[in-house]
């Protein structure tokens, strides 16, 4: 439940954002961002819809390699 | 040039280490990295890695999701919860209703959510319809719950509180004088939050080897390698190893709507018992959001006693790091993910299935 999703901001408009990650945009807070500046372009790490924390763009990539392993593990799960 | 996980692995194997270390982790997603990666098998035989506190699912009391299953059941309300929570058993007969997911087919309006956001649109589209919204989850869900009641809730949304502090619970382990563990990992993304400097107490105070890691097996192993080189050298501190993330003082403006919407209260944790200044309740000024202000209790005091889990399983012992989860009889038999008897074994962030969808035996 405590893992975040690194994203880019797509459209900023007020507190919300529009954020994508490989492929996917979804609305994300920028509530909890307000002592941060941040523009389109921009990396954020994503918590349960809220953006938590900005983040480098190598650190975007490399937590993306992560999670694709992470969830090729997943498919074979036996659930 | 950062290490990689290769050359950590390296260096941990030079260093010589004691007959039996054994390193927690108190994070679901630590401990998914971990046996995913199959980290256990590489490391050093002396070196133990035990999954300790790290589900807010497991640990959400029963009292708290049989007073969710009951509003739910009993008041004309919409009860929106993460999806994990849905699943968690009470220990109730067979013929009672016993999960929020049960309470679904038996016609309760229930819907799952993936954010606080979701709940605000659930309530903004039926304004004459309660939402009460079951917020279960350590810092990292709970900073953005506080953040959404602080920019402002419609009138008919209602939060029952749950959430906890981990830290707390990790406190208690260590006073208690048999805490289990000789080195701690600390969690990546609740120090992202709070600030790191939440776990300086773990090094200074009890002479235990601390290190904040992140989700990638080098930044895991970089942790190990502090915590092992702390616990020879007897020097402990407290290290970051995911620093990309992890910055002192963690996410201020969240921190501050905390501050502003929730108190921090003595909690009651499943399995565990009470736990001093662990949990979270909203604020007075915030009453009129407060679910348990609301709505009548249906958790009587004899469902507080019977919070425990059920027979035969041992998900107490597996949340405090005491046995691996392979070592509950319950576990792979009776006890399964398409059919959880314990919480540990419902959650992605439960010890048990994510050992269990591994195949991690000890």
């Amino acid at each position: 439940m405590c893992l975040g999703i690194p994203m880019q901001i797509k459209e900023i408009n007020g507190y919300n954002a529009r954020c994508e990650a490989k492929g996917v945009e979804r609305e994300v807070s920028l509530f909890m961002m307000q002592h941060e500046s941040l523009e389109i372009g921009d990396y954020v790490l994503v918590h349960v819809g809220y953006a938590i924390q900005k983040i480098m763009p190598q650190d975007y990539h490399s937590t993306w390699e992560l999670y694709d392993e992470v969830l090729e593990g997943e498919k074979s799960e036996r659930v | 040039m950062p290490l990689n996980a290769k050359t950590w692995l390296k260096e941990i194997n030079s260093l010589t280490l004691p007959d039996k270390v054994k390193i927690m982790n108190v994070c679901g997603g630590h401990e998914r990295s971990i046996t995913q990666a199959g980290l256990r098998s590489v490391l050093p035989k002396s070196v133990h890695l035990i999954p300790g506190p790290g589900c807010p699912v497991c640990v959400c009391p029963e009292e708290d999701i049989y007073e969710a299953i009951q509003l739910a059941l009993k008041e004309s309300v919409t009860l929106v919860a993460f999806g994990d929570m849905l699943r968690v058993p009470v220990n109730l007969p067979r013929h009672e209703i016993r999960s929020l997911e049960q309470a679904r087919s038996a016609s309760a309006d229930i819907r799952p959510i993936a954010s606080p956001t979701e709940a605000v649109l659930i309530a903004k589209n039926n304004k004459e319809k309660p939402v009460v919204f079951f917020a279960a989850g350590f810092e990292t869900t709970i900073l953005p719950v506080a953040s959404m009641l602080a920019e402002g809730v419609p009138d008919n949304l209602f939060v029952l509180m749950s959430g906890r502090l981990t830290w707390p619970a990790v406190a208690m382990l260590l006073e208690s004088g048999e805490p289990g563990f000789d080195a701690l990992v600390a969690p990546g993304h609740v120090s992202t939050v709070m600030g790191p400097e939440e776990w300086t107490f773990v090094a200074e105070k009890h002479h235990i080897p601390t290190a904040v890691a992140g989700f990638s097996s080098t930044s895991l192993l970089a942790a190990f390698y502090s915590t092992l080189r702390q616990l020879i050298e007897k020097k402990y501190f407290l290290d970051n190893c995911y620093p990309e993330v992890v910055h002192k003082g963690g996410n201020p403006t969240g921190k501050q709507y905390l501050e502003n919407v929730l108190k921090v209260v003595d909690a009651n944790w499943r399995g565990v018992g009470i736990i001093p200044n662990s949990g979270f309740a909203l604020k007075e000024k915030y009453a009129s959001h407060d679910a348990r202000v609301r709505f009548p209790s249906y958790a009587d005091n004899s469902r507080q006693r019977i919070g425990e889990m059920p027979a035969g399983c041992d998900c107490a012992k597996v949340v405090l790091g005491k046995i691996y989860p392979n070592e509950c009889k319950l576990f792979g038999k009776t006890c399964t993910p398409r059919e959880p008897i314990g919480p540990c074994m419902v959650s992605d962030e439960g010890a048990c299935r994510i050992w269990w969808a591994n195949r991690q035996r000890h």
